[in-house]
């Protein structure tokens, strides 16, 4: 038996290949059994590291020749199992910190239950439903009783998933409903939602006495949630402190964050998960950073001005730099081409429950639109405010906003589109910095165009330098207040991290090293044993000789100067004559050769004749 | 004196060869390039490629090698790059991720800061099992990889979504080392399935002769060694890259002066061995 499975193995494993090679209907088989080698080899993995453990810990045990160099072997072996497996010095991975929440566990059988009408159609494949919403046990969607039931609130991936799972319009219907339905409550909308991969309950921000009344409400009668609720209430309060806070003089909290950030004594206090937006709005919307806005020729020569009088006058290559980068500030045309795009009416959706009620009704054909509303453009008020805007830095975005409001029709989406295009503008401390990036890359490429002065530099890189250092004070806010939620889930790898390290500084120089000094000792093989002893060493020698100087200019320049009658002999056709025919011809024998080889040896291996692979001794 | 000459220390041949690569290196000397016929069908391959076309990636080479290979992957990935293509990045070694890492960093983070991940290339990383690996992804992608390199689902990489199997790749794009690489990518992907996969390839100098006999059938193109490099590193500089191109895109050039040097040093070995048998044959004996 010891013998006989691995053999039974390996014929079935070999022949069912190669049938799938040639018989398409019987691939499938031929990937399953591939993918059961693929597993397999990776399980060599292991035994060939045991291997390595045993034949060297003998080596040093005996104290044979070079048992130094195992044990080197083997300390080195150990240290990069462990960082690798262990993943020591590993960031978490960012897509599963969900920063800005808090987790608490809770088991699946603790959420409320939904439930709409309807079965879970069979679909002709014969597969499963979603993997999202199998992901609990027991799973998150159940039909019982003709009705389909949903424990907890449903995502928007796991309705997208399940709309996928059959495409007929009552399917859609029913999922549609239970996904208006499996909601949590308005007040915790946003704030509350379950992980099921997890197994965890996440709160978003701070819980405030509401929110945690509401959840008390909601989970009512069950231990398990009422625990999570406090443990999220813990977590959402905790405090981090940032002692000497140095935020620009611009730095201002609104009045709405007041709750979640404060400065108390020269430290600024969080409450809570710090989010990834309340970074960007502490590190950068908070200090309220001017935003590049057109700029006037008068603007762009006083400007010029200002920057030649820290250093010489701008020769016309720099002064070209700085108009191409003043010539990528926006223009008013660009702005009321964004609000005329925002004011387009949308296309929208009906829903399926509204076109199945169409078809009962008999409409014929189903259209999947409703009809587009009007499309809102700027007026001339509004675009003449825009224009004003763009030339009056006095004029605030909130001033903007409210005249095209009172000039004429102004949607919702145009004022988030305004919002969103200032947004995305460059600050004027990004706008120098880019000047000074240009200016200096002039310098580098063409050193006869003088470098910027240090003044210059400083005077560009000024507003930078202050924000970057207070973004630094943030992102250390940041990574304190944040409680890793899964250590190991970071790439082994990644840049920075001990293995990477280790890579880059050990084991890439090394093995390099190693390839490297086959050139010394093929040099004095050269010398040494390359001998012109007979007629096939002289034929080597030759070869040799060409090969090595066609793979080099001196080969075209020794043959460049050869007659069309001799173009044959020319570096790149001789290659080409050596390497496409001889070299061709010789390899295609060997592997012609070594293809009948593994042919046969195959079938002895397939049939059993040969076992020597699977060890010594007798059964 | 001829058997004085004959026992030479290798010491001094071996300081001969680091004088050899040592100088030129820091000279800087440089050589022109004439591209032949297989950099030229690489170089055309490549550049029928349409926007959007996916060309897959297979980064098959470890730090060994990488002296010799890494300035074809570069000009590899930054002619892809040209192109617009789609680019998929996959490797059978375990130090591969990390070669196909610092491609990405070399060429798209710092040149093509607008390539989206995900949607505009992505890294599939290593699957241990060698030839089997290709057996598998060339009729079925997800039976083997299921996540990237990063560990991200494919059915959520909008890039992969519509990916079956390699078979929907309009190229295959080669860089190989060692087992497994070209031979094991022409074996079992290109052959069988000939009338739909197209490849080129680069190779060690070592790997390059028994490549041939797949040229041009079953690889349209072959780079050999740092020489091939050069001359495929010539043609897309030539075109893409403006009369100053960055450094980076030719290390293959640079290289050439080393290796000119070098091979000239062998050759001269080889004659003065060769010179030092005959002679000390001749001489007489006792």
């Amino acid at each position: 038996m010891k013998r006989l499975i691995p053999l039974l193995i390996t014929a079935i494993g070999g022949f069912v290949l190669i049938v799938s090679f040639f018989i398409p209907a019987w691939q499938e088989a031929g990937e399953l059994v591939a993918v059961w080698f693929d597993v397999l080899a990776s399980i060599a993995f292991i035994l060939g590291g045991g291997n390595l453990l045993a034949v060297h810990l003998k080596k040093i045990s005996d104290r044979a020749a070079g048992w130094g160099y195992s044990a080197v072997t083997l300390l080195a072996f150990g240290l990069t199992l462990w960082i690798g497996l262990f993943k020591v010095g590993t960031f978490p991975a960012p897509q599963t910190e969900y920063y800005g929440e808090s987790f608490a566990s809770l088991p699946v059988e603790a959420l409320p239950e939904f439930s709409v009408a309807g079965t879970i159609p069979a679909r002709g494949d014969g597969k499963p439903l979603p993997p999202s919403v199998r992901a609990t046990n027991p799973p998150q969607l159940t039909a019982r009783e003709g009705r389909l039931h949903f424990r907890g609130w449903i995502t928007s991936a796991q309705t997208s998933d399940l709309l996928g799972y059959d495409e007929t319009l009552a399917w859609r219907s029913r999922i549609e409903e239970l996904s208006e339905l499996a909601q949590p409550p308005a007040a915790l909308r946003g704030k509350v939602r379950y992980h099921p991969q997890f197994g965890m309950l996440g709160f978003r921000g701070v819980m405030s006495d509401d929110d945690r009344q509401a959840l008390e409400e909601l989970f009512a009668g069950r231990p398990a949630g009422l625990a999570a609720v406090a443990a999220l209430w813990t977590a959402a309060h905790r405090e981090t402190r940032l002692e000497r806070a140095a935020p620009p003089p611009s730095f201002q909290i609104p009045p709405e964050a007041a709750g979640v950030v404060q400065i108390e004594r020269g430290a600024l206090v969080v409450r809570g998960p710090m989010s990834e937006e309340l970074r960007e709005q502490l590190a950068v919307e908070w200090v309220h950073p001017p935003r590049v806005r057109p700029l006037p020729p008068e603007e762009r020569a006083a400007r010029r001005r200002k920057l030649e009088a820290l250093g010489a006058p701008l020769t016309p290559e720099q002064a070209e730099a700085l108009t191409i980068e003043f010539d990528t500030i926006w223009t008013p045309e660009l702005l009321i081409q964004a609000l005329n795009t925002a004011g387009l009416a949308p296309v929208e959706n009906k829903t399926y429950r509204e076109l199945l009620a169409e078809r009962a009704a008999g409409v014929q054909p189903l259209v999947a639109t409703k009809p587009p509303g009007e499309n809102v453009r700027l007026n001339a008020a509004q675009e003449a405010a825009v224009r004003r805007f763009a030339h009056d830095v006095t004029m605030t975005p909130a001033q903007l906003a409210g005249e095209l409001q009172q000039a004429g029709p102004f949607l919702p989406a145009q004022a988030e589109a305004l919002q969103a295009f200032l947004r995305e503008q460059p600050t004027e401390a990004e706008l120098y910095t880019r000047i000074a990036f240009h200016l200096l890359k002039l310098h580098r490429a063409n050193p006869a165009i003088p470098r910027p002065t240090s003044e210059q530099l400083r005077f560009l890189l000024a507003g930078t330098r202050e924000l970057a250092a207070w973004r630094r004070q943030v992102d250390d806010l940041f990574r304190h207040s944040h409680v890793v939620k899964f250590p190991w889930s970071g790439d082994y790898g990644a840049p920075g991290s001990p293995f990477d390290w280790t890579f880059r500084y050990v084991f890439q120089p090394v093995t390099a090293t190693m390839f490297a000094m086959l050139a010394f000792y093929v040099a004095s093989a050269a010398f040494r044993a390359f001998r012109a002893k007979n007629v096939e060493a002289v034929l080597l020698l030759g070869t040799a000789f060409v090969i090595l100087l066609m793979q080099t200019f001196v080969g075209v320049w020794l043959t460049r100067g050869f007659p069309p009658w001799l173009a044959f002999l020319q570096a790149d056709e001789l290659k080409r004559l050596i390497t496409m025919i001889f070299v061709t011809a010789g390899s295609r024998a060997i592997m012609i050769g070594i293809a009948l080889g593994v042919v046969a040896t195959s079938l002895k291996i397939l049939l059993g004749v040969d076992r020597s692979y699977l060890g010594s001794g007798d059964e | 004196m001829y058997e004085r000459l004959a026992q030479l220390d290798r010491r001094w041949i071996f300081l001969a060869m680091a004088l050899a690569i040592g100088v030129p290196v820091l000279l800087q000397v440089k050589f022109p390039e004439v591209p032949g016929s297989q950099a030229r069908a690489v170089f055309h391959e490549i550049e029928q490629l349409q926007p959007g076309d996916r060309v897959l990636l297979a980064w098959d080479f470890d730090p060994a090698t990488e002296a010799e290979l890494a300035p074809m992957a570069t000009a590899f990935a930054r002619h892809c790059c040209e192109r617009k293509a789609k680019l998929y990045f996959i490797t059978l070694l375990p130090v591969g991720p990390q070669m196909i890492e610092k491609t990405i960093d070399k060429v798209i983070r710092a040149d093509f800061p607008d390539m989206v991940y995900g949607e505009d290339y992505v890294n599939l990383g290593f699957k241990s099992g060698n030839e089997a690996v290709i057996k598998v992804i060339v009729t079925n992608l997800r039976g083997l990889y299921t996540t990237d390199f990063r560990g991200t689902n494919l059915d959520v990489i909008p890039m992969c979504q519509p990916v079956e199997s390699i078979q929907q790749m309009k190229l295959i794009v080669n860089v190989s080392g060692s087992y497994p690489g070209t031979k094991e990518w022409v074996q079992y992907a290109v052959t069988p399935y000939h009338s739909r996969l197209r490849m080129v390839a680069g190779c060690t100098g070592v790997q390059t002769p028994e490549m041939y006999p797949y040229v041009p059938n079953q690889l349209r193109g072959l780079l050999g060694a740092i020489k091939g490099a050069s001359e495929y590193e010539t043609l897309v500089a030539d075109r893409y890259l403006g009369p100053k191109p960055d450094p980076k895109y030719l290390e293959a050039r640079r290289r050439m002066g080393p290796q000119l040097v070098a091979h000239l040093l062998m050759v001269g070995l080889i004659i003065a061995g060769n010179v030092l048998f005959f002679l000390q044959r001749r001489a007489p004996r006792g």
